[in-house]
């Protein structure tokens, strides 16, 4: 196979916008899996806790 | 700050110094009569100095034992310090640079005072000065806060915020002396840049030794946004930095890419620059300050990931809209285009997830100048990630680039949503790091407030208006056909506006100074304890959980 | 156990920064791959010219001024641009440009046609205080450059680091380096011939600031400007005006 300036134009064409839409997938995924939940839930309310020293 | 060394450390430090400094002597022996000798007699007194005040402390009293037991802030106290620092110097050379294009004599004659060299010690003053500063110092706040563990590295934190203030001297003082790659936003030379690397290196492995000894099961979402800025800043930084010098003593030097692929590295850089340096870092410090302030949790943690990973990725595409219309080829000018529009989903989830949060609290951001700082950024960056996705279109960019309505949308993101964030934050941080109530005077921190947004509107607005009114004469055309206007009729119709601009920017300059001196007095002022708590009254935890509706 | 637990949460550290990168890079690297084989589109100029190194020690000047900050080198494919700087700039004149200078704010006007416009003599005067030429304007006073002597100690290593990145100077060109500068300012020398010979018959030899006793800054960078679109023969078809936006 000839790698030519439109083979490389054709590969970011295509596989570029099936990336993006893998990524976008895992990312949903990621975001939305139910047991991540209490996790997130944990992680935004945790900051707003007294922290004036580590924790050890 | 030098009692919290160990001798040991000490010893260390002053080693790496007279490392650091060894290196300048070199430079400045090799160098003759190049700027390259003179940068490294500016290296050996960047070391003199600070190993003065290493050797002043050095009979200091050793630190207790269990130093893990506590948070590592003197970095992040000294970084606010030199954040507010290169705040007024860079806003100060900005409205110079400004009054300038309205009375050009202000050069004085001078070479290295004239415009085209002044203006990068302007974008770099504020930019890397005064952002940069303030993302380091935050993120070793926020990560220490977020992972409940010390700072990983004693000297390592050190090393990263002086050496960074090294490379910002290194290119400041270049540009006043001509040493320029003319890139912009990263006109520093090889080795400014390769100082950088080196910096840039140790900043992400002090993050991530911390991330990785955090005593949380979740990375918070503020220190994705900052580990983001570290890991592709890196990225962007080598690409394009990417030259070979014409000989090892002198700063001059040939940027690899030619013409085109030049054109293209760099708007990659300087687009992503804006992403990732002056978005995803300044984005990590409003999930974390904006909550704090407002004692509010965020309004939705994942819409906060989706749209992390949305501008994450999206960004990355966006560059080649600074190109349209050029001898770019026009699918990659079109490809920009779409990316850049794409880019306003998540920009707007970002500013609707931290508008919403606010709400519920709006008492709060009327009584409240801090939390009015980042409530007003927040709208700003929605506003400017609009405006930005919009002169990306085609037939847009082709009024508006090479006109004022450019450097108008940049300084409606730099100073409506990057300095008001970071002072909000700042505002917000400084008593709790120093451990008082409040700010010195809440009062000043109202006039600065105002000040700054007077001065970002009057300085947006005047570049809208010459910026559309520069670009529709530049292509009005007569009834016989010909073009209506000559070059300089469209300057002259320039000079009201950029009077009006330096008024909005001298007015923001005042802020930032009212703003410095504010925060110069709360470290300052005696201790005062709060009658009930120390924790400061803003960040009390008392009421965390209960939102004020 | 605990062992294992640390090492579990510092690789989900690392696998999120190698998360990032992929989710940042691959999108770079898909956009930028294709223009490393950009040659094959780039418009053949078989008879383009090279900077001479006076020329170059023009360039590196208006870097070094920052002139890019208010100046562009790029005329776009609209009417109105091509009307008033000429025609729109091709990919093939900026190939042996080391950085490109395009620009991205016209405070002054577009210079990627300005070669050969106006004369030399225009250029110093308007560079000495150009409010005398154009009363309006507000460029930055440039007297400084004729005071200025031009450092040619570094012209070789110049166009040596030049080569090194693909530029085709010869070992010849190199080694005369010094000498071209000179000879490119000093009219009906002897030197002026064999710079003629190695760059070209379209190379303008001049005493571009009107003295040929010594070699200024000012020499150099008015060079420049006269080569500023003019490195490579444009078909004369093309130079009539064109539509508003160029076919893809």
């Amino acid at each position: 196979m000839i790698v030519d300036h439109d083979t490389v134009v054709h590969f970011a064409k295509s596989w570029g916008l099936f990336y993006l839409i893998g990524f976008f997938a895992v990312v949903c995924v990621y975001t939305f899996w139910p047991s991540n939940r209490q996790r997130f839930r944990d992680a935004k309310s945790k900051i707003l806790e007294r922290d004036d020293k580590p924790c050890r | 700050m030098i009692a919290q060394l160990t001798l040991n450390e000490r010893t260390s430090a002053l080693g790496l110094l007279i490392l650091v400094a060894l290196t300048g002597a070199l430079m400045a022996v090799i160098g003759g009569d190049d700027p390259f000798a003179a940068h490294g007699v500016i290296i050996i007194l960047f070391c003199a100095v600070i190993a003065a005040f290493v050797i002043s402390g050095f009979d200091a009293p050793e630190p207790r034992i269990d130093r893990q037991d506590s948070y590592y802030d003197d970095p992040t106290k000294v970084g606010i310090g030199l954040s507010m620092a290169w705040a007024v110097f860079g806003m100060f050379m900005g409205v110079w640079v400004a009054a300038q294009l309205a009375w050009p004599d202000l050069a004085f004659d001078g070479a290295w005072s004239s415009f085209g060299r002044i203006r990068p010690t302007h974008t770099t003053g504020v930019i890397f000065g005064f952002g940069g500063n303030a993302l380091i110092a935050t993120s070793f706040h926020v990560v220490q806060r977020t992972s409940r563990v010390r700072l990983a590295g004693q000297i390592s934190p050190w090393f990263v915020l002086l050496g960074y203030n090294l490379f910002c001297l290194l290119a400041v003082t270049g540009y006043f002396m001509g040493v320029t790659q003319s890139k912009e936003y990263a006109e520093p030379e090889w080795y400014a840049d390769l100082w950088l690397v080196v910096v840039w290196v140790t900043y992400f492995v002090v993050f991530l030794r911390t991330l990785a000894r955090r005593r949380e099961p979740h990375i918070y979402v503020a220190n994705w946004y900052f580990m983001a800025f570290i890991v592709v800043v890196a990225i962007l930084h080598i690409v394009n930095n990417l030259a070979v010098p014409i000989s090892f003593t002198q700063s001059k030097s040939y940027t690899i890419w030619p013409g085109v692929q030049d054109a293209m590295v760099q708007w990659w850089y300087g687009h992503n620059a804006v992403a990732f340096f002056l978005t995803a870092g300044f984005l990590g410090m409003l999930y974390y300050y904006l909550p704090k302030r407002a004692e509010r949790p965020i309004f939705s943690y994942r819409l906060s990931i989706l749209s992390f990973w949305g501008i994450t990725f999206f960004y990355m595409w966006a560059g080649s809209h600074h190109l349209h219309y050029t001898a770019l080829p026009h699918w990659v000018q079109n490809l920009g285009m779409t990316f850049s529009v794409m880019l306003l989903v998540p920009s707007w989830a970002s500013a609707g997830n931290a508008l919403l949060t606010l709400n519920g609290a709006w008492d709060k951001v009327r009584d409240d100048a801090t939390l009015r700082f980042m409530m007003a950024a927040v709208v700003f960056y929605g506003l400017s990630t609009f405006e930005g996705s919009f002169m990306a279109i085609r037939p847009v960019n082709s009024l508006s680039h090479y006109t004022d309505w450019t450097v108008g949308h940049v300084h409606a993101g730099a100073l409506g949503w990057v300095a008001l964030i970071t002072f909000g934050s700042l505002y917000t941080l400084v008593p709790a790091l120093w451990k008082r109530p409040q700010m010195y005077s809440p009062a000043l921190v109202e006039a600065h407030f105002w000040l700054a947004i007077a001065g970002t509107l009057i300085y947006v607005f005047a570049m809208w208006n010459s910026g559309i009114i520069q670009g529709l004469m530049w292509r009005t055309y007569t009834e016989e056909g010909s073009l209506a206007y000559s070059f300089v009729d469209t300057l002259v119709a320039m000079y009201p506006y950029y009077i009006a601009r330096t008024v909005g920017g001298a007015l923001f300059l005042l802020g930032a100074i009212i703003g410095s001196y504010n925060i110069w007095m709360t470290a300052k002022r005696p201790f005062m304890p709060a009658a009930t708590d120390d924790v400061p009254q803003a960040l009390s935890p008392a009421h965390a959980r209960v939102p004020a509706e | 156990m605990r062992e294992f637990f640390h090492r579990k949460i510092e690789r989900t550290a690392i696998g999120f920064v190698l998360a990032i990168i992929a989710a940042a890079s691959v999108g770079g690297i898909v956009e930028i791959a294709p223009l490393f084989t950009i040659q094959e589109t780039v418009e053949h100029a078989p008879n383009m010219r090279l900077y001479t190194p006076l020329e170059l020690a023009g360039r590196n000047i208006y870097v070094r001024e920052g002139c890019y900050a208010c100046h562009s080198q790029m005329v776009r494919t609209l009417r109105d641009e091509v009307e008033r700087y000429g025609q729109y700039s091709l990919a093939v004149e900026s190939k042996y440009d080391h950085p490109m200078l395009w620009g991205s704010k016209r405070t002054g006007p577009d210079l990627a046609r300005i070669g050969g416009k106006y004369s030399d003599y225009w250029h110093v005067a308007h560079l000495h205080n150009p409010r005398e030429v154009t009363p309006e304007s507000n460029m930055p006073a440039y007297r400084f450059l004729s005071r200025t002597p031009l450092e040619t100690a570094t012209l070789q290593s110049d166009l040596n680091a030049m080569r090194s990145i693909g530029v085709p100077y010869t070992q010849e060109m190199i080694d005369h380096a010094v000498k071209d500068a000179e000879a490119q300012a000093t009219p009906d020398s002897e030197n002026a011939a064999n710079l003629l010979k190695r760059y070209g018959e379209k190379t303008q030899v001049s005493a571009f600031d009107g003295v040929t006793t010594q070699l200024t800054e000012m020499d150099a960078l008015v060079a420049y400007l006269q080569v500023l679109g003019r490195l490579v023969e444009l078909p004369a078809k093309q130079a009539a005006s064109q539509p508003s936006e160029r076919a893809p």
